[in-house]
This record gives structure tokens, C-alpha cells and sequence, in this order.
């Protein structure tokens, strides 16, 4: 049996800034998981990625002048102990750790390295892909795109270490007989003779609750204050390039599509064929439509001044003209899941109405996060 | 007094001078046009029968009018028949820009007679509409 010696009496392992590390790490982690899929919580993806990124910068100088059992020399075992711990737990010999046992040492050294690849790889595609955060016009839409097939696997992999994490607890847990979760929680252990008292670090506690509430309050603030007509932006992009002409004639009869939503020969296309402009003849007099032809060719998809424009750059063929963005099988990919029903309804009613959904549609944006699927009455 | 005199006719002529050309507004200097080109006289009632007439589209097959987009209120919004995009009302007395810019008329009777009627708007038509639509 383990060589533990019951006492009611306990000593703080934990200290304070250690635990609400801890536990933050776990809500970031969770919160970006469950914000990766749908992007429509890309905004909220991105802030649970920099809570991240400032709790494994704290985590990393904590591992070197934080309390005793919160440095990294306190559990970087060597390699031997690790197997010696295992072989220990199948043959019931295993020695009591007060901190980190070496096994699970050598698991939050690995979670916190996969952290910062998680975090650099988001960073990357944040500012390649999406255009936005510290490294945006920094690195190039490809580099963000490729950092994604980095930022996916890495993530799944900090899962299954996270998994791996648990068992080891609960093995640990039932092994010692000692709720080790809960440690966590209150910081306490029962004593042990060789144990080291910390102390509780209030302070630096009390300043990294400042940060992760303030920053949290900062970023989210917008969603607090808008309003049905001024909807809060989440990822607020430099403005495109504009024309008052074209957003005017354009905009007559439908949303001035911006120009970076088709290749530029299918604007070409569809300012030559303007006297069959969808069943309109638009009668622009030449010089207006010059001037609108003008604009749209230099600011197509080709461009690439935003990330719709890579994206349907990408998807369209070379051989192919779309006359609508609606014939791309980007669109129509993007757009699977939306129920018939919005499409029929009176506040969309066409595909043509981007705006319905999309609140940055004037802008040309169409960012992931500021897409919001209207209330549809029948 | 003979300066008074000079100076009311010269105030009478500058207020007349500065009126005149927005009192005459967009739908005189057209119809006077129209009538150049040997229209007239130009009636409200028939540009109000005109104006709810539905045209077959031998695009579609479907019945076409003015009131397919502009609705059946003038006062009230629109809405374009195939994107939806809402339409500003058209009647003058509910949208102060309305029949003010020549340009603009020109522009949406060419786009939308051809429409509607699937042909340009003859100058009598186009005549009889703008005095119905300023009676709104």
C-alpha cells in the first residue's frame, strides 16, 4: 500500500493565482471548443484563444517564481520515475506525490507546449485567413491558411492529453484515496510529513482576476450596447475601397454587391450585358457605366482584399463566368444548412438579400461573426 | 419715392427670378418638353388609368404594372418585384424628393417602361404619368 499516513490535518499545495490558472484554462479550452465549429462565435473563439495565450504567458513565469509546488523543478522528473510510478501503480508500490506526480508532470509540460502551438497557429490563421488580430497584414492569406492545418490536429491532440489528464487524476485519485479535484478547488491536501506549506499569493490572484474580467468586459462591451438598428461589428475590418456611383446605381434596386464577392470577368460580363442586366435594362449612359466597370474590375475577388475575395478566387474555375454569387459553390456551400424556410420568408425573401443575415453585407465584410439569422414570423 | 419704386421692382423681379424655376420644377421643364416633341395636353386620369394597366411580360408571362414594385398606395413603400429591395414612396406629398431631378426621371422611365411594357414610354405616356403621380 501506498505509504501515506491519513491525517484530518491539511497544508495549502495550491496557491491562489495556481488554481485560478487552472480553472481557466479548463473554461478557455472548453469554450473554445465549443465556439470552433460554428462561425458565428468566432469573435468569442478568438477571446477564449487570447485568454489562453495570457494564461500560458502567467503560467510560464509562475512555473519559475511562483510558490514551491507550482515551478516547473518540482515536477520536472526525470525520466525514470516516470516508469518507476507506472510500474509502482500496477504492482501497488507507487509513491505519494504532494504536487504533480512525474507522470502528470510530464502531461502539463506537453499541454502547456501544445498550448503555445495552439495559440501561435491561431494567431496565424486569425490574422492570415481572417484579417484581424496582432499578425494581420503581417503574414499572408496561404501562411494563414496552411497555420489552420496546424491550429486543427494540435487542438484535438491538446484534447486527448486533456483526457489523458483526467484518467491520470482519477487513477491517482482512487489510488491515494485522496480527492485530487477538489485539491484543486480549495488548494488543500491532507499533510505529509516532507510537505511544503505555500503561501496563498492573494495579490497576484487578485490581479489576474482583474485581467481575465477586464479584458473580457472590454472585448464583449459592444454586444451590451447595440441596438436593433446599430448592431455591434464583432471584427471591425479596414473599409473597402468605395464609389459613390457604383453604390448609388447599383444600390437602386439591390444591395450594392461589393465587388470582391466575383471574379473581375464576371463584372465585365455583367456590365456588357447591362441591357439584359436579369431581365432590367439598366440604361447606364456610357461614362457611369465606365466608371462602374472601372471599379468593380479593380477590386474583384482577385484583389484579395478580404477573406470572401481569397475564398472565391479559390473556388471559381477558370473557365467559368458566374454572373451571380450565388452560383459559386463557395455560396452554396456556405449557405447548405440554412433552412428553406428564411429564404421564403419576408425578411430575407431572396438570395439576393444579404443583408438580412449578413449586418456587414454593405461593407463588403461578411465576416463570420457578424452573420445573425433574422426572427422569421410565418 | 422713385427710388422705392425701383428698389420694390427690383425685390418684385429677384423673388420672381429665384421661384419661378422651382415652382416650374422638374415635371414643367419635362412635360414642356413632351409638348415640344408634340404631346399634350396631359391628363391626370389617364396617367392614373395607365399607371394600374397590367401588361402581360412576354418574358415571364406574368402580369406587369407600375403597382408590381410601387404598390398599390403611392404613399406607402414599395417593393422590387424581384429582390425586394423596399422602394421610397412616390408620391410627392410623402417624399419631397420626389420629381425633382430630371435626371433621375429619365433614368427610371427608360429602365422601367421597358419593364413594365416591355418598350420605351411614348411622350404623351410619360406626359400623363408625371401629372398623375405630382397630384399624389
Amino acid at each position: 500500500m501506498s505509504t501515506t499516513e491519513k491525517s484530518d490535518q491539511t497544508i495549502l499545495v495550491w496557491d491562489v493565482p495556481t488554481r485560478i490558472f487552472h480553472w481557466s484554462l479548463v473554461i478557455g479550452f472548453a469554450a473554445a471548443w465549443l465556439t470552433s465549429e460554428d462561425d458565428r462565435f468566432l469573435y468569442h473563439h478568438v477571446y477564449a484563444g487570447y485568454l489562453f495565450i495570457g494564461l500560458l504567458i502567467f503560467r510560464l513565469i509562475w512555473g519559475m517564481v511562483g510558490s514551491h509546488y507550482a515551478r516547473f523543478r518540482s515536477f520536472a522528473h526525470d525520466w525514470s520515475s516516470v516508469t518507476d510510478y507506472l510500474k509502482g501503480l500496477m504492482t501497488g508500490q507507487a509513491q505519494r506525490y504532494i504536487g504533480h506526480n512525474p507522470a502528470g508532470g510530464y502531461a502539463i509540460f506537453a499541454i502547456l507546449l501544445l498550448g503555445v502551438v495552439v495559440t501561435i497557429s491561431g494567431l496565424l490563421v486569425l490574422g492570415g485567413e481572417e484579417g484581424h488580430g496582432p499578425l494581420k497584414n503581417l503574414i499572408s492569406y496561404d501562411l494563414g491558411a496552411a497555420s489552420k492545418e496546424i491550429h486543427e490536429p494540435t487542438a484535438s491532440l491538446m484534447l486527448l492529453l486533456v483526457i489523458a489528464h483526467l484518467a491520470g487524476v482519477i487513477v491517482e485519485s482512487l489510488y491515494h484515496k485522496e480527492n485530487l479535484i477538489w485539491a484543486m478547488i480549495t488548494g488543500h491536501k491532507p499533510l505529509h510529513a516532507d510537505a511544503e506549506q505555500v503561501s496563498l499569493h492573494s495579490l497576484v490572484a487578485v490581479l489576474m482576476l482583474g485581467a481575465i474580467f477586464g479584458s473580457a468586459i472590454y472585448y464583449f462591451y459592444g454586444y451590451f450596447t447595440q441596438t436593433e438598428e446599430q448592431p455591434f461589428l464583432a471584427f471591425k475590418s479596414e473599409p473597402l475601397p468605395d464609389n459613390e456611383t457604383w453604390r448609388t446605381e447599383c444600390g437602386d434596386c439591390h444591395l450594392a454587391f461589393h465587388p470582391v464577392l466575383l471574379p473581375a470577368r464576371s463584372w465585365q460580363r455583367i456590365m456588357n450585358e447591362q441591357e439584359e442586366h436579369f431581365d432590367e435594362d439598366l440604361g447606364l449612359d456610357e461614362e457611369t457605366a465606365d466608371e462602374i466597370t472601372r471599379f468593380l474590375m479593380g477590386n474583384a475577388s482577385e484583389s484579395g482584399l478580404n477573406e470572401v475575395a481569397h475564398e472565391i478566387t479559390r473556388d471559381v474555375s477558370a473557365n467559368e463566368t458566374p454572373l451571380r454569387i450565388t452560383e459559386t459553390s463557395f455560396w452554396k456551400n456556405q449557405h447548405r444548412k440554412i433552412d428553406e424556410r428564411y429564404w421564403e420568408s419576408d425578411v430575407v425573401g431572396s438570395e439576393a438579400n444579404c443583408g438580412a443575415c449578413h449586418r456587414d453585407a454593405e461593407q463588403g465584410w461578411f465576416e463570420d461573426s457578424n452573420m445573425n439569422l433574422p426572427k422569421i414570423y410565418e | 419715392m422713385r427710388f422705392l419704386n425701383i428698389m420694390g421692382a427690383i425685390i418684385v423681379a429677384l423673388c420672381t427670378l429665384s421661384v419661378s424655376p422651382v415652382y416650374a420644377g422638374a415635371v414643367d421643364t419635362l412635360q414642356d418638353e413632351y409638348r415640344t416633341a408634340g404631346a399634350g395636353p396631359f391628363s391626370a386620369a389617364e396617367g392614373e388609368r395607365q399607371w394600374k394597366i397590367k401588361h402581360k411580360s412576354a418574358k415571364d408571362g406574368k402580369d406587369r404594372s407600375c403597382q408590381t414594385c410601387h404598390g398599390s398606395d403611392l404613399k406607402a413603400k414599395g417593393k422590387h418585384a424581384k429582390t425586394g429591395k423596399v422602394i421610397d414612396p412616390l408620391a410627392p406629398s410623402v417624399n419631397k424628393e420626389r420629381l425633382t431631378d430630371i435626371k433621375f426621371i429619365n433614368k427610371w422611365f427608360k429602365r422601367n417602361c421597358k419593364w413594365t411594357l416591355g418598350r420605351t414610354c411614348t411622350v404623351q405616356e410619360k406626359g400623363d404619368f408625371l401629372e398623375y403621380l405630382r397630384t399624389q
